[in-house]
């Protein structure tokens, strides 16, 4: 299958989207680069965003050495033409590297010019929060780093670290109302701290703070090229795996002049989906076990375990998949080994539908979800939630429909359907994933069935990335939407010169503390769980710690064999 | 004479008795709930080949994970009022084991014949939970405070319960000496107190004990470890260890104030046996159904099911009391 560019998308974006930019360039599969002066960013934000509702899938910027900064605004248009992506790009001078914010007229713009101040130390000008992202507060000190209000006054006996003040208020306040969920608290495993401030057990304000588990997959991206790529973009998450896969696969195959064989496709439908199950299996345990409930975490993540094992039997792997190659993938899935999977997928499908109705009828577990952490429509859409998080708020967005992968999501192929709820709640949010389980479910029944029919190839070797190319690849992972952009060398053809990844905990992890504001101290674990937030996606740096000693030493074989003796029945 | 000695002797006796039992009780819920939730639990019999490593049977588990927090260090943070933080969980223990000496036994009246002893059981056993209240609020964590707070109410609304549904039955029964009441007999209208009186003290001692979806004070997932937060090695184990004894101390108050007379003679304690074991399945059914209520939710829960159930027992009672 070859992703084929619609001609004229270039004159169209001319015509009837902006007409005053500098210069378009059509890239592959509608995305279109528009190059407008530092100046217009604010005037293009605010036609893109009032007039046309176009939705900002990420800011960032790129280093292009001697000539500056390139500063990126990518807007999702895919409601005006088919997979329509503009790259709004200002080209900023090195020693004066200001432009300005546009997060006041796109909320959702807020967290990613912060990540683009400390990544590459440009300005945007009038950020509304202008303080770190994810360096500490205090460093260098709370003035640079824009943590202390204006007009504060401080004595000299206050230490940095004192003078961190998360919601910005006073010291003396933050001491007695302040409350910090994190950074590892049992509730979140990952590490993140969200201040809560608390009025008796009445959240009043809240404020999150991320930072705790950075480790430049980026970059090392950037120095090992486009192949082993894969394998480290896999390695972002370890629960939404493929999810990362294709995005990444997708991106580099809009690169060049790609060809994909159809059977290719329907198995990175098929694992993209395995991968949506167990993800979305795992949600629900977590949750169960935040409400204290531990047998439907059990049950939960038992279910979980069989999809496990038939995504195993598929790849050879449990977490990190390894069989994404540019056009095509590594790995068949043979005729009877189908037949197998797609019959324990149907039985699964049978105790899923249980699971739905477990979940939707439990009167205790009604009474912790319903009502908890409201988000309506309009706060989705301004906060700039994606996935499950937004279609709870009754905001049909899928990545799938608006703008597919390199996969099979044809809805005339493949039957399947958005999910939204109208609950606008934790409540809402658990029926979409469990509905959506059940979708996945289908979906992956449908393309076993394929597999098991058909035969074919399963890659066709990819062409040489041209200098200097640009893509942008998109996905719907578990969590939501997943954007990846490359840029290529223009010296090496085997290297990107740029990769930028947008996770979907990076966008709802921003709105959670709109949601956590009015909510009782028992429900701020709900809350934070309820967008299946996935810190691994979100961060940028991490310590590792090799310490290694003790008298006995097993050997893996060894270990492998206690714990099969240990959980034996 | 011979009685005082035999009252010596088993006052003796019951404290490993009720420990032993404790431990049992507390290794059938974990076992339970391990085998509802599709795990294992705690092995009753070991595999053979890790027979040498582990031993052959896990019954006892829950003494050795107490047995294991008196071999850590334990830790008194600076900021606590160190005196009471130290002595609270201790003086927690003693009134946990003093009630059960007013609670009988099959075969061993022990001090239940002494007259008002279902008050002093009933002051003894919320002494008890008074000073997990007291030790955790002296620590100074954050958590221990919010804990405490929602063990507070938790126990307030609880302890309404626990009184309505004693003093029902002291009315019918016209006695406040649980001994008499343990060795009364049954009749039709009594069966009847047993049942709405009993599922009271049943609902109370969730809440007691802290069983799901009444855990709030111990919400890990929201409050840390909640009032045991700043508490480690001895002192933590002599918490669990009151905990043990407050088990042992409800089961048996519940089968001998409303399943008489099995706890009276040596020759019921095969059915003694049989009701505590049912009444820890019951137990452990609503702690694996539950999820955990809010505080909220689990007060007005309580004032909804126990103020009108006490209303009815109460009403029941005193027809029993005037008619029968």
């Amino acid at each position: 299958m070859k992703f084929e560019t619609a001609p004229d998308v270039a004159e169209y974006v001319k015509k009837e989207i902006y007409p005053d930019g500098l210069e378009y360039v059509p890239l592959r599969e509608n995305r279109v680069i528009v190059k407008v002066a530092p100046g217009d960013l604010t005037k293009v934000a605010e036609l893109f965003v009032k007039k046309f509702e176009a939705r900002l899938i990420h800011a960032t910027a790129v280093d292009l050495e001697l000539k500056g900064f390139e500063v990126l605004h990518i807007y999702d248009f895919s409601k005006f033409k088919d997979r329509l992506v503009v790259i709004v790009k200002a080209i900023v001078d090195k020693d004066s590297p200001e432009f300005p914010s546009i997060a006041n007229i796109t909320w959702q713009a807020t967290w990613a010019e912060r990540e683009m101040k400390e990544l590459l130390g440009v300005k945007p000008s009038g950020m509304p929060d202008p303080r770190h992202q994810f360096l500490p507060h205090e460093w260098p000190n709370p003035v640079e780093s824009g943590s202390i209000p204006e007009g504060y006054k401080f004595d000299g006996s206050t230490t940095a670290k004192e003078m961190y003040l998360p919601l910005r208020m006073p010291i003396e306040e933050a001491y007695q109302t302040l409350i910090p969920i994190g950074p590892y608290h049992p509730g979140v495993i990952e590490g993140q701290i969200v201040y809560v401030k608390v009025e008796g057990e009445q959240v009043v304000a809240a404020d999150i703070k991320t930072g705790f588990h950075h480790r430049g997959i980026m970059k090392l991206i950037e120095r090992r090229g486009y192949n082993k790529g894969a394998f480290l973009a896999e390695r972002v998450c370890g629960i939404c795996s493929a999810a990362h896969g294709l995005a990444y696969i997708t991106c580099t195959e809009n690169l060049y002049e790609s060809e994909v064989p159809e059977r290719a496709l329907y198995i990175r439908t098929l694992l993209a989906e395995l991968n949506r199950m167990h993800s979305h299996l795992l949600w629900v345990g977590v949750v169960a076990d935040v409400i204290g409930w531990k047998t439907g975490f059990m049950l939960t993540w038992g279910l979980r375990e069989r999809v496990m094992d038939i995504i195993e039997a598929i790849t050879g792997n449990r977490v990190n998949y390894g069989i994404w190659r540019m056009g095509g993938v590594s790995r068949d899935v043979p005729q009877e080994l189908a037949e197998k999977a797609k019959r324990t997928v149907d039985a699964l499908r049978e105790e899923c539908a249980k699971l739905l109705l477990l979940v939707a009828d439990h009167p205790v577990v009604k009474s912790r979800l319903i009502g908890v952490g409201p988000l309506t429509r309009a706060q989705a859409y301004d906060g700039g939630a994606v996935g499950p998080v937004a279609r709870a708020s009754d905001w049909k967005i899928d990545v799938r429909i608006d703008n597919p992968p390199h996969a099979i999501y044809d809805p005339k192929v493949i039957s399947w359907e958005v999910i939204t709820d109208d609950h606008c709640d934790t409540f809402g949010r658990t029926l979409v994933r469990v509905k959506e389980l059940l979708v996945s479910c289908s979906i992956v029944s449908q393309c076993l069935e394929y597999l098991a029919k058909t035969t074919g190839d399963i890659r066709i070797k990819p062409k040489t990335v041209p200098l200097g190319a640009e893509a942008v690849g998109l996905n719907e992972a578990p969590r939501g939407e997943l954007a990846y952009y490359i840029r290529a060398s223009d010296k090496d053809s085997s290297l990107p010169h740029t990769v930028r990844i947008r996770t979907p905990s990076y966008r709802n992890n921003a709105i959670i503390p709109l949601m956590l504001v009015g909510s009782n101290l028992a429900d701020v674990p709900v809350v934070m769980g309820s967008t299946d937030q996935c810190l691994a996606c979100t961060d940028r740096l991490e310590v590792i710690d090799n310490r290694d000693g003790g008298r006995k030493i097993l050997t893996w074989d060894q270990l492998v064999n206690l714990s099969r003796r240990a959980s034996r029945w | 004479m011979v009685d005082l000695i035999f009252t010596v002797i088993s006052l003796i006796v019951i404290v490993p008795l009720a420990l032993f039992l404790g431990v049992i009780y507390s290794y059938l819920l974990r076992k339970l709930s391990a085998r509802f939730q599709w795990r294992v639990g705690p092995m009753l019999r070991m595999y053979g080949d890790l027979k040498p490593l582990l031993g052959t049977t896990r019954l006892l588990q829950p003494l050795y994970d107490i047995l294991k927090l008196y071999g850590k260090e334990t830790i008194v943070p600076d900021v606590s009022r160190r005196r009471l933080f130290v002595y609270s969980p201790f003086l927690s223990l003693f009134f946990a084991v003093a009630a059960i000496f007013f609670i009988p036994f099959p075969g061993m009246p022990l001090l239940s014949g002494v007259p008002y002893s279902l008050i002093i059981a009933s002051y003894l056993l919320i002494a008890s939970i008074l000073f997990t209240i007291l030790g955790p609020v002296a620590s100074g964590s954050p958590w221990a405070a919010i804990g405490a707070r929602r063990e507070v109410e938790l126990f307030l609304v609880s302890e309404l319960g626990f009184v309505l549904s004693l003093f029902a039955v002291a009315i019918a029964r016209q006695s406040l000496v649980i001994w008499e009441i343990s060795s009364g007999g049954q009749s039709l209208y009594l069966a009847l107190l047993t049942v709405t009186a009993g599922a009271l003290m049943f609902v109370a001692m969730l809440g007691k004990l802290h069983i799901k979806p009444f855990d709030m004070p111990e919400a890990e997932a929201e409050i840390v470890a909640g009032p045991y937060t700043e508490y480690s090695g001895k002192l933590l184990g002599t918490y669990y260890l009151t905990k043990v004894f407050l088990l042992y101390g409800l089961v048996a108050l519940f089968i001998s104030l409303f399943l008489p007379p099995i706890a009276t003679d040596v020759l019921w304690l095969p059915l003694y046996i049989v009701a505590a074991v049912v009444l820890v399945f019951l137990l452990t059914s609503v702690q694996v159904l539950n999820p955990r209520y809010r505080i909220r939710n689990a007060i007005n829960w309580y004032l909804k099911v126990a103020i009108p159930l006490g209303v009815l027992n109460f009403i029941i009672a005193l027809a029993i009391w005037l008619v029968v």
